[in-house]
């Protein structure tokens, strides 16, 4: 499986890679200076110059190309002139940020989604069924922003009145630092809270569709009557027997969703303030900051490479015929 | 499973493992040479300070401040933001004078200051008790070495056009001893005012550092080791700066700031900042909404001070394109957008009419020329039938002699305000029969278009933040017709004989009849529409105490900031 995994990653490189040069040609035919974000009375147009020179934008574009390509390749991802830092700082700052958020998310989606995926299947047309279909349509169909809104002003605007409150944005308190780890540890929770219960609703829904749709064609599959006639409990039919098949296409459910949730939840991080990778690509588009966008671009690529990776290694974890037939 | 989770992690913790090698290219390595030192210096020097805190209620708890955007850094090109450039001036270092309330100039860095008698010469005499925050005291060689920094456009200083009348190079400036520097310029406007702005940086520092490699120093972005009441602690980019009250703060300016720390966020979104300023989660909230301003009023917890500020907001009209070469037709635009109606409507009033480009907080104001140019339809259209546009084929719109319809293009990046405007300008304008269409542009195309050399825009709204000096060579002169700032293009001898007088005037009192006919003669040709300063808004939670925010800035007395030890946030 090791050399399964390391085959798809190689052949990965060349995809990202020219991924990277695709949005490099893209970036530099989009119309507008980048040097203009400075554009104001009193700025002289040689400092404007002198900073396009400093960000690369005097040379023909095959020179910069082949300057970015080699920095790229020696590990180099440039400098953020928005920022005043070398690009992996800045990326490194969001990106741990993101990938909380995101795993705490995806997890608890796939582990709700499944849980409630099932239940329906189970209980196919009772009024349970019914009931978890419109709330998980309702999930499912909602712009993310204003769910996001919504949960801000019942748990943080004391609307809710209930015992618990939770911070409106960012991800840890001011002054966090100074706390003792353990308070470091329950304020950075604290700050999870709301924007990963938006994600997982958002993404519950899909789930647990997905999840509904899929038990049903098990459950009617002729092995399942056969366990069934078998005499198994109906707990052991479900669980051993129907859901182990049932997760097969719920894994290219996740393959898709990893790299979508590192890339799509920008409105969530603007909402909540949530210092990640969203954020940081969509200001960096905004303020055309070149070489922060190709990072994120190759980092995206490889999110993509690996949550398919991640789904391929998923198959034969679920279904042992995958796993022998690749062995 | 298991393994591929591992795979990532690996792959995690081996992008991170890379970070601060030296020599890797991407600045990583410099950053924790340079600033490793300089920030424990900085923490050895603070520590000398341990158990001398002052004692009193009004002392400690933290503020925080919400804005929208990221404050870039603390460098001399930093200050190009505005943001950058109020962080810089009064928390992280020291300029050599500042305002007071009524905008006269007082001692800050600089105890005193002399101009000699025939404004060529300004010598400052600094104080001899301000230490850089690692320990070193500021000296005059600080100041030199500040202006030889930012006169060269290598470092990237916005605005070294502030020191056009400066003798060139190290001539302009002379270290007569270790508390007194002196400058040497031709005689010029506003000689003071640049002084304010301009932070002094760090020579012991910085003095080996090769100008050009300034900009993408860590200095600016990860360690600025200032002089100023704040000392800079840490920052998540694109999340938040901290900064920590300087002990070592001159006891005659006011000693060691009230608060123990002061940190501020970035908020991308406005909602979101009214929401934690309701929370509780801000103190402040920097430029507020105006229906955010009217919601925060009616919470007894809030207060929103509210001031006018030296911003403006225009239409260039671009005198290039045949439709808008002629004066008449430029005034009649003018005549026939109702813009009190606009700053009743888009800014719930809370602005000031403009007809030039001064801001009503300078002091050429002038106050007069507030009922020029009045909103007037009928005479807007006398003066477009008398520059010969009539409505020929009668669709409602003006045609000229050949035929062609009086089209104008306006151009606008995304902005609320700015499409209000626009749809209301479209409207009014409708009415004297001219046919405007606005188009929306992403912001850096917006700015392509209108700094390009072609110009292909007719009309163009824009809002400029313009300080207190103000020099509109740039965008009026003939000289500079094609250059970067000339949107309009229009050329007058009258205007550019007052935009060559007006730099050369220091006396006040002598440059103010100047201005005014400048000011006149703005109406004349009217190469913009000047449509008004919008009052600044700031939410401020009432915890927060000391606060005087005014024309000068959000955090001109920021030393003097303090919160109720009743409710105070700690840490």
């Amino acid at each position: 499986m090791l050399s399964f995994a390391l085959r798809r990653m190689l052949a990965a490189v060349p995809l990202i890679l020219g991924v990277a040069t695709l949005v490099f040609i893209a970036l530099s035919l989009v119309p507008g200076d980048p040097a203009l974000i400075y554009l104001r009375p009193g700025v002289s147009p040689e400092v404007l110059e002198r900073i396009r020179e400093t960000m690369g934008l005097d040379d023909p574009l095959g020179i910069r190309y082949g300057k970015w390509l080699w920095a790229f390749l020696h590990g180099d991802f440039g400098y953020s002139h928005f920022y005043q830092m070398p690009v992996r700082a800045r990326v490194l700052a969001a990106l741990p940020n993101t990938l909380l958020l995101a795993s705490g998310a995806l997890f608890l989606s796939f582990l709700i989604g499944v849980l409630v995926g099932v239940l329906q299947a189970v209980k196919r047309g009772s009024l349970l069924d019914s009931v978890l279909s419109g709330v998980t349509l309702f999930f499912y169909s909602i712009p993310s922003f204003w769910l996001a809104l919504m949960l801000i002003l019942i748990f943080s605007l004391g609307i809710w009145g209930g015992p618990f409150s939770f911070p409106v944005s960012g991800s840890t308190s001011p002054g966090a630092a100074l706390l003792s780890p353990w308070d470091q540890l329950t304020d950075r929770l604290h700050h999870l809270v709301l924007p990963t219960l938006t994600l997982t609703l958002i993404l519950t829904g899909g789930v647990a569709r997905y999840v509904r749709t899929s038990m049903l064609e098990v459950i009617q599959q002729d092995y399942i009557r056969t366990a069934r006639a078998k005499g198994l409990p109906e707990s052991k039919v479900i669980l051993k027997h129907g859901l182990r098949n049932g997760l097969i296409p719920v894994v290219t459910l996740f393959g898709v969703y990893f790299p979508f949730l590192l890339s799509g939840a920008v409105l969530i991080e603007v909402v909540f303030a949530w210092p990640g990778m969203g954020r940081l690509m969509l200001e960096a588009i905004h303020s055309r900051d070149y070489p922060v966008v190709l990072a994120g671009t190759f980092l995206f690529g490889v999110m993509v490479v690996l949550g398919n990776l991640l789904a391929d290694l998923l198959y034969g974890v679920v279904d042992p015929r995958i796993r022998e037939r690749r062995g | 499973m298991k393994r591929s989770l591992s795979f990532l992690l690996f792959f995690a913790l081996s992008t991170t493992a890379c970070v601060g090698e030296p020599g890797d290219g991407s600045g990583v390595g410099l950053q924790d040479a340079f600033c490793g030192p300089a920030m424990a210096r900085v923490d050895s020097f603070m520590a000398t300070f341990a158990g001398q805190e002052p004692v009193g209620e009004r002392y400690g708890g933290t503020v925080v401040l919400g804005s929208l955007g990221d404050v870039s850094g603390m460098g001399p090109g930093d200050a190009i933001s505005v943001e950058a450039a109020q962080h810089q001036q009064f928390l992280n270092f020291m300029t050599l004078i500042e305002f007071d309330e009524n905008l006269e100039p007082a001692p800050y860095l600089a105890t005193s200051w002399e101009i000699s008698e025939d404004q060529t010469e300004l010598t400052f005499h600094l104080r001899g008790d301000v230490y850089w925050h690692d320990g070193e005291r500021t000296t005059a060689q600080d100041v030199a070495f500040t202006y030889l920094t930012v006169i060269n456009p290598e470092s990237e200083y916005a605005n070294p056009g502030y020191f056009q009348a400066y003798l060139p190079g190290e001539e302009g400036v002379e270290v007569v001893d270790p508390l007194t520097v002196k400058f040497h310029f031709n005689p010029h406007a506003d000689i003071l005012e640049t002084w304010r702005n301009l932070s002094i940086l760090p020579h012991h520092l910085l003095g080996d550092v090769p100008t050009a490699e300034l900009a993408r120093h860590p200095f600016g972005g990860v360690c600025p080791v200032g002089n100023g009441p704040f000392r800079f602690s840490s920052r998540s980019p694109g999340d938040s700066w901290t900064w920590e009250a300087n002990p070592a703060f001159p006891e005659a300016l006011g000693g060691r700031p009230y608060l123990d720390r002061y940190v501020y966020r970035v908020i991308p979104s406005h909602t979101t900042l009214m929401a934690e300023l309701l929370a509780g989660g801000v103190d402040v909230y920097i430029q507020m909404l105006p229906n955010h301003a009217v919601m925060a009023r009616e919470e007894p917890s809030l207060r929103v001070p509210t001031f006018p500020y030296p911003s403006i907001f225009f239409v260039a009209w671009n005198s290039r394109v045949p439709e808008l070469a002629d004066a008449r037709v430029r005034r009649a635009l003018t005549l026939g957008i109702n813009r009190p109606q606009l700053i009743e409507g888009i800014q719930r009033g809370e602005a000031i009419l403009l007809n030039s480009g001064i801001p009503p907080v300078h002091w050429a104001y002038d106050p007069t020329l507030e009922d020029s140019l009045r909103y007037d339809p009928d005479q807007a259209r006398t003066l477009l039938d008398t520059a010969g546009w009539v409505d020929r084929d009668g669709d409602g719109f003006r045609e000229n002699g050949d035929g062609a319809p009086l089209q104008i293009d306006l151009v606008y990046n995304q902005n609320q305000e700015r499409q209000q405007v626009a749809e209301v300008m479209r409207v009014q304008l409708q009415d004297i029969g001219v046919d405007l269409r606005p188009r929306v542009l992403e912001r850096m195309t917006y700015s392509g278009v209108i700094t390009s050399v072609e110009r292909e825009f007719d009309g163009a709204l824009v809002t400029f933040e313009t300080g207190f000096r103000i020099d509109d060579r740039d965008l009026f002169h003939s000289e500079v017709r094609d250059g970067f700032y000339a949107f309009s293009g229009t050329v007058d001898p009258e205007l550019d004989r007052y935009l060559d007088t007006l730099q050369l005037i220091p006396d006040w009192e002598e440059a103010l009849p100047v201005w005014q006919a400048y000011q006149l003669r703005l109406l004349e040709v009217q190469p913009y529409t000047y449509l008004y300063s919008a009052l600044r808004r700031n939410g401020v939670n009432r915890r927060l105490q000391g606060v005087a925010m005014d024309t000068r800035g959000d955090l001109a007395s920021i030393r003097h900031w303090w919160t109720d030890p009743q409710s105070r946030r700690t840490p």
